[in-house]
């Protein structure tokens, strides 16, 4: 059949037409024509992502009847998806489309017109012969389960389940504790402004409780977990009861499986045992939370408390937001209990980031406490030897030593990214999708990370997230509507397959299992993300990803290279 | 798998080493713990080894060489055609070269040979010969290199070139291992390398309470040389490798018959990239590159399919030297390879073959990995100068 393929080749306003010379590229391009086997449409447009440009496309398409197009113009991050929108508003089957970044890559970057216009020149030729070895693909739509999993039971499952089940989806909570509310549930006031907390947890837990959309599981964790977005099957297991599995049907998941703290007593510098007056911010908290006030363990009030900050800090490498403030926030505490109270705070760097902590720091200050920057300090039982910024030493004993230790993953954590298929950071904490642009969902599609099961942050951040993964899942899975999986994924060749399982250990969404009676590896298409890694990782050739096969990247790139 | 701290047993050699051995292999086939064992056999024309799987002791007595001058077919290939599909309940104990056993590890990690019930067994390797040297003076060769195993010498430069520079001729993941660099020329030291191996030896009836420190202090010596012999190979191997056009130089005459690869242990493709269909172009586009340079070669790529081949096995390299055997004009292709694979392997801290337990750096990530590599690749192109 003779092939007809469309040219269109994008001005983008000045943006492309002022530095490629585009009447050239028709000009080259023309040159293809074959009068046997291929007919070429050349043509130029001012902005083809326009409403007029796109009803232009659509119109050559059909009045051509092409049966390729090529598309000269911007990255495929801008308008891939525009033009394949138009093509499926047409007869042409959007694979049979090729976008051609000639803007980023060519007018933009280079200087000398005729040098940039040489190389649009090759790109368009190389996409050319690249769209002549494209196939049709079609899409399948898929339905999809709106029911979330929520993993941890502290403020921040809480808050994404409260924000989901709100909205009228079954929410399922899964806490690997005997009850709700996890850290923040024992905080008598909570940060910036010391507000009483107390009450309003209490409520939440209650809400979550006693919702008709939200069936809570403690003492559970997670067994395993299959799937992909808006079809997820998981199995959670009761800690208490080995036997007891269930099996739960979702769409979504939220991880919310919180923090941990660096044991200061694994630090050299930090000498102390269970029968000394050394505390963790955490144990003051909950000390405060059961019986309203601070003492030792005779059961005095202190008359003299030591903070001492970032311990663990270098340990771990990172700050962890929150110690600082919380700090402070006892510090205060302890003046109110009893203002005779002498309080030292012993740091290396104050970390105070929200608007209101300047004025609060201030406040403690104008109270009495006393803030010494210190450039090393060690404990041995209440005992404090420090040296100053300026190479003062000191020694002094305390009735009391607060510690606030780094913030690290919780335990098990690990073990439930394995799990769920998704990545860590460096830390050691979970590893968003993009940092700034996409931080609450993880590579793989459905899973979401909130609270500080991502890093250290404080409640109010925790409920942002929370709040921002249960949009983004309230719009992704909406009851009744079909997903539509991506097309371009992998396929593996039976014939060429040595069932080495590289691509299985490659394979970052489980995409791929291993037929045992053939011996070969098959891709689950509705998981597979089309990354492409297992084509790479594959010697035999035997796996191919649709519309990047080797064939089609092969006449690219010869075209181009030439 | 090797332990640190290993044991073995001795046995008097009588009637050679070749005999000594034989008995022992005899002993072990008669034994309720082997079924068959595998193993190289002398050519009825006398001047090649094929592998055979025997399972007569009294064969085993007449007809093994369980040292072989040559390596005709990698002992890792020819286990994998026995255990591809599984291994069953046979159970097999394979008598391998070093660089034979260090295949079969990589292979099994690459899902294409089945250990369960196979006892490896390995000797320090002089090197193989040449086996072009089997073909033309059989008897000579044969000779030559029972002359290295009873004289113990392990700087032969008549063994194959890789074989001259090879640092892991020693004990490596078998679970038998012949200490034929020990010092005693008059007994035959067993090493057990692991349960498996423990067994096998007890199954030959020999006592194995002995720490072998006289043999690992002669087996590290002979490392260092080996080490010395190796950095300087490398020294000239480097220009021939290094720049698309001294690479070029190199594989300039080769014919493109693809006999290394079928003769390589770790190619395990059923089909080669390169042979398939979509390797090849239009000859328009072939037309048009010879009418731009002047005139190409053909069948073109053929550096590229080598370059394919190293990019696609070197980190399973094993160094073993088959490529260089099955090259009918003479390409020293492995001492390319072996040096890229020096480098490919040592840029993952990956030593091919050398413990089962480690996985192939292909199928495990490792976040600095790539920081390290991008180290490696900046420091390499500081000492080079640029090319086109």
């Amino acid at each position: 059949m003779k092939k007809k393929v469309g040219i269109y080749i994008c001005q983008c306003g000045p943006n492309i037409a002022d530095n490629v010379d585009i009447d050239k590229i028709i000009e080259s391009v023309s040159a293809f024509n074959d009068a046997d086997d291929l007919e070429i449409v050349a043509k130029p447009y001012g902005l083809l992502c326009s409403g007029e440009g796109k009803d232009y496309l659509k119109q050559e398409i059909e009045e051509n009847g092409l049966t390729h197009l090529v598309i000269g113009a911007c990255s495929p991050r801008d308008h891939n998806n525009t033009f394949i929108g138009v093509c499926k508003e047409t007869s042409l089957n959007p694979y049979l489309y090729k976008l051609i970044n000639i803007r980023e890559h060519c007018a933009w970057i280079i200087h000398d017109k005729d040098k940039a216009t040489e190389k649009a020149i090759q790109y368009i030729r190389g996409g050319l012969r690249r769209v002549l070895y494209q196939s049709e693909l079609f899409e399948n739509k898929l339905d999809t389960n709106p029911d979330v999993l929520v993993i941890g039971g502290g403020i921040a499952g809480i808050e994404a389940a409260l924000s989901l089940a709100d909205a009228d989806r079954q929410v399922f909570l899964i806490e690997k504790t005997d009850r709700l509310g996890g850290k923040a549930a024992t905080f008598k006031t909570v940060l910036p402004k010391q507000q009483d907390a107390v009450e309003a947890i209490q409520l939440k837990i209650q809400t979550v409780q006693d919702h008709p959309h939200i069936q809570v599981m403690l003492n559970t964790r997670l067994d395993r977990i299959i799937g992909f977005l808006g079809n997820f099957e998981a199995e959670v297991r009761s800690i208490d009861d080995a036997e007891k599995m269930t099996e739960l049907k979702i769409g979504a998941m939220v991880v919310a499986s919180g923090f941990s703290l660096y044991d200061a007593s694994t630090h050299p510098d930090f000498i102390f045992s269970g029968d000394d007056e050394v505390y963790t911010a955490l144990q003051i908290e909950q000390m405060i939370a059961e019986k309203n006030q601070v003492t030792t363990r005779s059961g005095k009030a202190p008359k003299s408390v030591a903070m001492i900050h970032c311990v663990g800090r270098e340990e771990v490498g990172y700050c962890s937001q929150i110690c600082c403030n919380a700090m402070i926030k006892l510090a205060a505490r302890f003046k109110t209990q009893s203002p005779d109270t002498t309080v030292k705070v012993f740091f290396r760097d104050l970390c105070l980031p929200h608007q209101d902590d300047q004025a609060f720091y201030n406040e403690i200050k104008a109270q009495g406490v006393e803030f010494v920057r210190v450039n090393r300090i060690a404990t041995e039982g209440s005992q404090i030897k420090f040296t100053t910024m300026d190479e003062n030493e000191g020694s002094e004993l305390f009735d009391m030593v607060v510690l606030a230790p780094a913030m690290i993953p919780a335990d098990g954590t690990p073990d439930l990214a394995t799990k769920l298929g998704i990545s860590l950071h460096e830390t050691g904490f979970f590893q968003e999708a993009h940092q700034a642009i996409n931080p609450v969902a993880t590579a793989t599609d459905g899973i979401f990370i909130v609270g500080t099961a991502h890093g250290p942050r404080g409640i109010q951040a925790t409920l942002l997230q929370a709040q921002a993964a249960a949009s983004k899942i309230r719009v992704q899975l909406i009851p009744g509507e079909q997903i539509v999986p991506e097309v371009r994924v992998s396929e593996t060749l039976e014939a060429f397959c040595m069932g080495c399982k590289t691509c299985l250990e490659v394979c970052h969404y489980g995409a791929i299992v291993f037929d045992e009676d053939k011996g070969i590896s098959v891709v689950k298409e509705a998981v597979c993300r089309g990354c492409g890694n297992c084509v790479g990782s594959c010697p035999s050739g035997a796996i191919q990803l649709k519309h990047f096969t080797n064939p089609q990247l092969y006449q690219e790139m010869i075209e181009a290279v030439q | 798998m090797s332990t640190d701290s290993k044991s073995g047993g001795r046995i008097p050699i009588e009637n050679g080493i070749e005999q000594t051995l034989r008995k022992v292999l005899k002993e072990s086939l008669k034994s309720d713990l082997i079924d068959a064992l595998l193993l190289p056999v002398k050519v009825p024309s006398g001047d090649s080894y094929a592998w055979i799987l025997m399972q007569d002791p009294a064969l085993v007595e007449e007809e093994a060489s369980p040292m072989a001058a040559v390596m005709p077919v990698q002992g890792a290939k020819a286990l994998k055609s026995l255990t591809r599909k599984g291994n069953g309940s046979l159970r097999v104990a394979a008598m391998m070269r070093p660089c034979e056993v260090r295949g079969t590890i990589e292979l099994s990690k690459l899902n294409q040979i089945n250990l369960d019930n196979v006892t490896l067994i390995s000797y320090d390797c002089p090197g193989a010969l040449p086996l072009s040297d089997m073909s033309d003076a059989p008897q000579d060769t044969e000779e030559a290199f029972m002359g290295l195993l009873s004289e113990r010498n392990f700087e032969s430069t008549a063994v194959k070139p890789v074989c001259q520079f090879c640092t892991e001729f020693s004990m490596g993941a078998a679970d038998v291992h012949i200490g034929m660099a020990d010092p005693d020329t008059s007994q035959l030291l067993l090493i057990s390398g692991s349960e498996k191996g423990t067994a096998f030896l007890s199954a030959t009836g020999l006592k194995v309470d002995e720490e072998p420190s006289a043999w690992e202090k002669q087996t590290d010596s002979i490392q260092k040389k080996r080490i010395q012999q190796m950095d300087k190979a490398f020294q000239t191997i480097q220009p021939m490798v290094e720049g698309f056009d001294n690479l070029a130089d190199t594989f300039s005459n080769c014919i493109g018959c693809h006999n290394c690869q079928s003769a390589c242990p770790i190619c395990y493709c059923r089909q080669c990239y390169s042979d398939s269909k979509e390797s090849s172009l239009e000859s328009a586009y072939y037309l048009d590159k010879a009418e731009k340079r002047g005139g190409i070669s053909l069948p073109h790529d053929r550096l590229m399919f080598h370059v394919g081949r190293l990019s696609h096995m070197s980190l399973s390299c094993v160094s073993c030297g088959q490529c260089t055997d099955a090259c009918p004009v003479s390409i020293p292709v492995a001492k390319v390879f072996s040096y890229v694979a020096a480098q490919t392997q040592q840029a993952f801290e990956y030593k091919a073959g050398k413990t089962a337990g480690e996985a192939i750096p292909l199928k495990e990530y490792k976040e600095d990995e790539l920081k390290k590599i991008h180290e490696m690749t900046k420091s390499a192109e500081s000492q080079e100068s640029p090319h086109e």
